[in-house]
């Protein structure tokens, strides 16, 4: 069923009312038996989707890194296709839309993600969209693609043009930018305005002052969180901000992680390696994290969790939004993404850094060379990965699982070495002083 | 202390006993559809050919495609790890290997002390492996051990523009419509592989001195090409095709 009729009953199931209203039913009865923040966004995820399938609420696709409080403070409800894609090869329906992409006429080229969310909408899996958002950020296929679904659902389609650099004028062009389209959208959707724009900024500046916690804990040896499931996250982190639900999930992350330390309960108790994960990851089923568990590393963070802006000010919201597009690192000069990447490797003492890469994906596979002598000259071990996060057939298990054991290997005998090093100095010192006091006993005899 | 390193490779089964850092025997046979089994026959043979048995091994590091798929083993190590230990122990103080298997090829840098730096892969099609030659040796109906004396006798190399083992293909079949010598092929051929490696390379920098491993390194037309187009002596030790098994064996013993 799953290859041949499984999208058009899971369509049925997505459209239908009822499952929501089973899905929020069942959580209720049974959600005590899940980790509490896996229960908030579970909460947050099934009560979006309702408002999204069931047209409760208008729906505002955005491209990734779009700030998803300008969604909220709409009153609408953000749908990030690309993160969709993800949760289709989590799924075991990503390779459906693919080859519905495939079929009419994306080239093989064009990132997974993409052909994916495109060929989702062929299947009829996507809620229809009352507006698209979309910024520059990451890629220039995300834009493109979003394009294609405002023509089929003929719905306005917006750009935002963000300076590549930081400057006043930039901030002011970007929030001049920002209230115009916001302003333009609850114009013409109806059930949208600007009055509940203040409080998705309360809502997420609070959400990031509780994950700057959630960030602290995991700087903790061993590492509290699992990297593996903390990618899965990713999604609130892409689309929660502004949210109510997102505040509880953080909130309740937080408590655990706080326990998990005060308890001794880590994901890998023999953790002997840490690692900074970039980019993305394999959403479809696969052995990597296994591997990586089994040998006692842990992924200690992700670059898609790193915050990277200052509060916002309520009653400057569009400003606020603008310093926040203009500061992410996936924007702008590399140099940006490198500071960004140094303080990671640093707060979370990590003793390597893994770039997935993403086939097709030129936004992280384009600077690889810069970040590789970066962090070569840092003394970084640094492994790029290829493969591809939602097309399972795109990519080899066995020629991965190769790369990371000797990735891993490289990071051991370092730290072999290191400690032979360090050993062969103390040993040293101690015959210095062994020396010197020897010969001062001799001096005062 | 005698201890055994199987390289499981994805088109040979290579074991090499090893007792001081001395070969004691090393076998190879095509890998099958049974890579246990095969690894199996390999280390009887082996032990038998200097005659010892399995109650003599001390210990079994495995390596290659298979090698989590070996029973007896005391642990796993990749490929990278294992060609680096193994050559470094023959050549010491060699700077990089260049291993060129069936299904891959690698780069690997060393910091002098046999220390892997930091290596690179070929990505996941077969361009630049034993599988591309194979597949065009096939075409052009020559055995590769011929491939050195064809490179000797080509006055040109034909321009192999594809690196897709497919399109690579087509393009030799074109050649030899049009009446191009295989010996300009074949010399064509092993640039193309050499270009490719070269280009990996440099991703984490060639330096001397530089050693040459797995199967295609008996391979004198790549051998050479590589040399040509790095414009450094490449040193194909011997044994170099065990030399992931060797390298495991050697590891066995110091672990």
């Amino acid at each position: 069923m799953r290859s041949g009729r499984f999208p058009a009953f899971l369509s049925t199931i997505l459209k239908n009312k009822l499952t929501y209203r089973v899905a929020s039913l069942a959580l209720r009865c049974f959600g005590g038996r899940m980790c509490p923040y896996q229960l908030a966004a579970a909460k947050g995820v099934i009560s979006e989707l309702g408002d999204a399938y069931s047209a409760r609420k208008p729906v505002i696709f955005a491209s990734a890194f779009v700030p998803t409080e300008i969604v909220y403070g709409l009153g609408a409800v953000p749908y990030l296709p690309e993160m969709w894609s993800g949760f289709a090869a989590a799924f075991g329906v990503s390779e459906r839309g693919i080859d519905e992409s495939e079929a009419k006429g994306y080239s093989q080229d064009l990132c997974s993600f993409h052909r994916c969310h495109l060929g989702l909408e062929e299947l009829s899996l996507l809620p229809r969209p009352s507006a698209i958002i979309v910024s520059p950020h990451l890629c220039d296929g995300g834009r493109r693609s979003l394009y294609a679904h405002s023509v089929s659902a003929g719905c306005p389609f917006y750009v935002i043009d963000v300076p590549y650099v930081m400057t006043d004028s930039s901030v002011r062009w970007l929030s001049l930018q920002v209230e115009r389209i916001c302003e333009d959208i609850s114009r013409r959707v109806p059930g949208l305005g600007l009055d509940r724009m203040g409080r998705a900024i309360e809502n997420s500046n609070r959400a990031r002052k509780i994950y700057l916690d959630v960030c602290q804990l995991r700087r903790n040896e061993p590492a509290p969180w699992s990297g593996s499931e903390a990618l899965n996250y990713v999604f609130a982190f892409l689309s929660g901000w502004g949210s109510e639900w997102l505040i509880e999930l953080y909130e309740s992350l937080a408590n655990v992680l706080k326990h998990r330390i005060e308890e001794s309960r880590y994901p890998v108790p023999q953790e002997r390696l840490r690692l900074l994960w970039l980019n993305l990851k394999p959403y479809y089923k696969s052995s990597l994290f296994e591997y990586l568990e089994r040998s006692g590393v842990s992924i200690a963070f992700e670059e898609y969790s790193y915050v990277y802006w200052p509060e916002m000010d309520e009653r400057r919201w569009a400003e606020g939004i603008a310093i926040k597009m203009l500061t992410n690192f996936g924007w702008g000069p590399i140099e940006r993404r490198l500071d960004a990447v140094w303080k990671m490797v640093s707060d979370y003492q990590v003793d390597g850094v893994v770039q997935f890469d993403q086939w097709g994906c030129r936004q992280s596979n384009g600077g690889g060379r810069v970040l590789a002598d970066f962090l070569r000259e840092k003394g970084i071990p640094f492994l790029e990965l290829d493969g591809d996060a939602v097309d399972p057939r795109n990519s080899s298990l066995a020629q991965a699982l190769t790369r990371l054991q000797a990735f891993v290997e490289v990071m051991d005998a370092r730290r072999q070495q290191a400690r032979g090093a360090h050993l062969l100095s103390s040993l040293t010192r101690i015959t210095q002083e062994r020396g010197r006091d020897q010969q001062d006993d001799h001096r005062w005899n | 202390m005698i201890t055994v390193g199987i390289d499981s490779g994805s088109r040979a089964t290579k074991v090499a006993v090893v007792s001081d850092g001395r070969i004691l025997a090393a076998v190879k046979a095509e890998t099958g559809r049974e890579p246990a089994l095969t690894a199996s026959l390999c280390l009887d043979d082996a032990l038998r050919n200097c005659g010892l048995s399995r109650q003599d091994v001390s210990s079994i590091i495995t390596t290659g495609y298979g090698r989590d798929l070996i029973p007896g083993r005391k642990r796993s190590v990749t490929e990278i790890t294992c060609h680096a230990r193994g050559a470094f122990e023959i050549v010491p103080g060699a700077k990089t290997v260049i291993d060129i298997g069936g299904q891959d090829s690698k780069v690997i840098r060393l910091d002098g002390t046999g220390l892997v730096i930091d290596f690179v892969m070929n990505d996941k099609c077969a361009a630049g492996t034993g599988r591309f030659l194979e597949v065009m040796a096939r075409r052009l109906e020559l055995d590769l051990k011929d491939f050195e004396s064809e490179w000797e006798d080509a006055r040109d190399a034909s321009k192999i523009s594809s690196i897709c083992t497919v399109f690579a293909e087509s393009e030799v079949v074109s050649l030899i419509s049009q009446g191009v010598p295989a010996s300009s092929v074949v010399r064509g051929l092993c640039d193309a592989i050499a270009s490719r490696i070269a280009s990996m390379g440099r991703r984490v920098g060639i330096e001397r001195p530089v050693v040459l491993t797995g199967g295609v390194s008996l391979n004198g037309g790549v051998r050479r090409s590589l040399e040509r187009i790095l414009g450094i002596e490449i040193i194909v030790p011997p044994m170099s095709v065990f030399m992931g098994a060797y390298g495991a064996a050697l590891i066995a013993s110091s672990s």
